[in-house]
């Protein structure tokens, strides 16, 4: 194994970020069910559907609520095979492997519905355990579904200007409008410092070598930013700052978008105040 | 470490949101005091850089890699408090925009590496480079414990939270609705990969840059002066 793995790695979690967020913004400047709906509804909306599959003790309600999903990713025109790529690999499928051990009745002890035999270690799957794993893994994958929609069908900076509907301190949402820009900067500079030492570092000599050149990185990228926010005050400065934060409004809600509010606090209401669904 | 949706149930959600509400109330208010009008972009771009620590690879043994939080880090470099919101932010850029973490556990993810590792971290590098000068080996070794004994400490209430889930929320039938592993599991299967793996990239890291500052431009380390000043 190449002891410069470490770089390409690096290289490849940049890469794999910046594709992300160009398909992320390809597909919320689409016009589509989700796209058209106001980004400080639509956090609403997502976030009170996620409460209710948070608060749901049925699987059906919760699998529902999927199906729901699909049908909402489909209706703001995203690509189905890549919206179950991009739902389905990691989270919940590290969450399924975690679940695995669960439905055993070492860690689930109840009714028996299987056993058998590995290495003449005698194992028992119980209903207890069965049913628990298929709760959390749906569960895992219905919400990141959600997640995954509200970040795909929103442009990334009005997401984040939509937090101030929950009272937000602004100088929270000045930092994350601020820190959203800065990432793309810095995520610019972190490539071209690993393309330079790929380019200039043929062999990464020990792990201790290798763990240097990272945190060189580290720190270089914090010199690098330290110097930047005078730069960066200055521009705010000659833009008009007067140290108290302002952002722009940029919503326009339709009656579309309370009837879908509305959906979703039903929903959520039904769930919390029955506990039937 | 970053707990996504439907780990934990609701009542831990609604407590850990409602037990972080007042720190960053309390760290706006800390940061507006201590933080001088030049300095206001400082807060995105360490925020900014928080997010990106994670995506720095380090080669660990065995041929692989793993990478820091930085939260410590970003505690020594700008203080506490202002760790405290630039981790925050990071947290929920991170579970807003690129689903790592999610949205309804973004209270317990603050509380563990906004709240637990930063001022943990941060009071134990405080007292164990105590007066020593700023360049001294004596503050690299205390960032290096600093950061392997906070993420330790983070990654053992993450587990608490977990192994809390089935004594919590079960169906009469016995059947776990969230995290479906109690104390006993949860905390060795946290603790071990932190204490053997996580905890030493985190040490190795935090050390690692302090040092390099020390011998590049140490007054960076000074930051919090700088602030207050």
């Amino acid at each position: 194994m190449s002891k410069r793995r470490f770089i390409r790695s690096s290289i490849l979690a940049v890469c794999s970020f910046i594709r992300e967020s160009v398909l992320s913004d390809a597909y919320a400047a689409k016009k589509g069910l989700l796209q058209a709906r106001d980004a400080r509804f639509k956090l609403l909306i997502i976030f009170t559907l996620l409460l209710a599959v948070l608060f749901s003790k049925n699987i059906i309600f919760i699998l529902s609520i999927y199906g729901l999903c699909l049908l909402f990713a489909l209706a703001s025109s995203i690509n189905i095979a890549f919206f179950l790529k991009r739902t389905w690999i990691f989270m919940p499928l590290f969450s399924l492997f975690i679940a695995l051990p669960a439905l055993f009745d070492i860690f689930s002890p109840g009714q028996p519905l299987v056993s058998f035999r590995i290495f003449g270690l005698s194992l028992i799957i119980t209903r207890q355990g069965l049913m628990s794993a298929i709760f959390f893994f749906v569960r895992v994958l219905t919400s990141v579904s959600l997640c995954v929609l509200l970040a795909l069908t929103t442009r990334h900076y009005v997401l984040l200007k939509a937090l101030r509907i929950f009272r937000v301190p602004q100088v929270f949402v000045m930092t994350l409008g601020m820190c959203y820009r800065y990432i793309y900067l810095f995520i610019e500079v972190v490539q071209n410092t690993y393309l330079a030492i790929r380019s200039r570092v043929e062999f990464v000599s020990s792990l201790k070598h290798g763990q240097g050149i990272v945190a060189g990185n580290i720190a270089s990228l914090w010199q690098r930013s330290y110097v930047l926010q005078n730069q960066v005050y200055s521009a705010m400065l000659s833009r008009g700052y007067m140290a108290e934060p302002k952002t722009m409004d940029e919503f326009h809600m339709s009656i579309k978008d309370w009837i879908f509010l509305a959906m979703a606090i039903l929903i959520l209401v039904l769930v919390y105040g029955k506990n039937i669904i | 470490m970053h707990i996504p949706d439907g780990y934990l149930g609701p009542a831990t959600s609604g407590v850990m949101y409602a037990a972080m509400l007042p720190i960053w109330g309390l760290a706006a208010r800390m940061v507006k005091e201590t933080l001088n009008r030049r300095q206001v972009p400082l807060l995105a771009i360490a925020a900014a850089f928080s997010f990106l620590i994670m995506m720095f690879n380090v080669p660990i043994p065995g041929g692989t890699t793993g990478h820091a939080v930085g939260a410590v880090l970003a505690a020594i470099l700008i203080g506490p408090w202002a760790a405290c919101i630039a981790v925050s932010v990071a947290l929920i850029v991170q579970a807003l925009l690129f689903g790592d973490g999610g949205i309804t556990a973004i209270g317990a993810n603050c509380f563990n590496m906004a709240f637990i590792e930063v001022f943990a971290g941060y009071y134990i590098y405080k007292v164990i480079s105590g007066s020593s000068a700023i360049t001294s080996a004596r503050r690299v070794i205390a960032a290096g414990i600093a950061g392997y004994a906070a993420l330790n400490l983070a990654a053992l209430t993450t587990a608490i939270m977990f192994g809390l889930q089935p004594l919590l929320q079960k169906t009469a039938s016995g059947e776990s609705l969230y995290c479906p592993y109690g104390l006993g599991v949860a905390i060795p299967a946290m603790l071990g990969e932190h204490l053997l793996i996580f905890g030493w990239v985190e040490a190795i890291v935090t050390a690692l840059v302090v040092k390099y500052l020390q011998k590049q431009d140490a007054r960076l380390l000074e930051t919090l002066k700088e602030v207050r000043a």
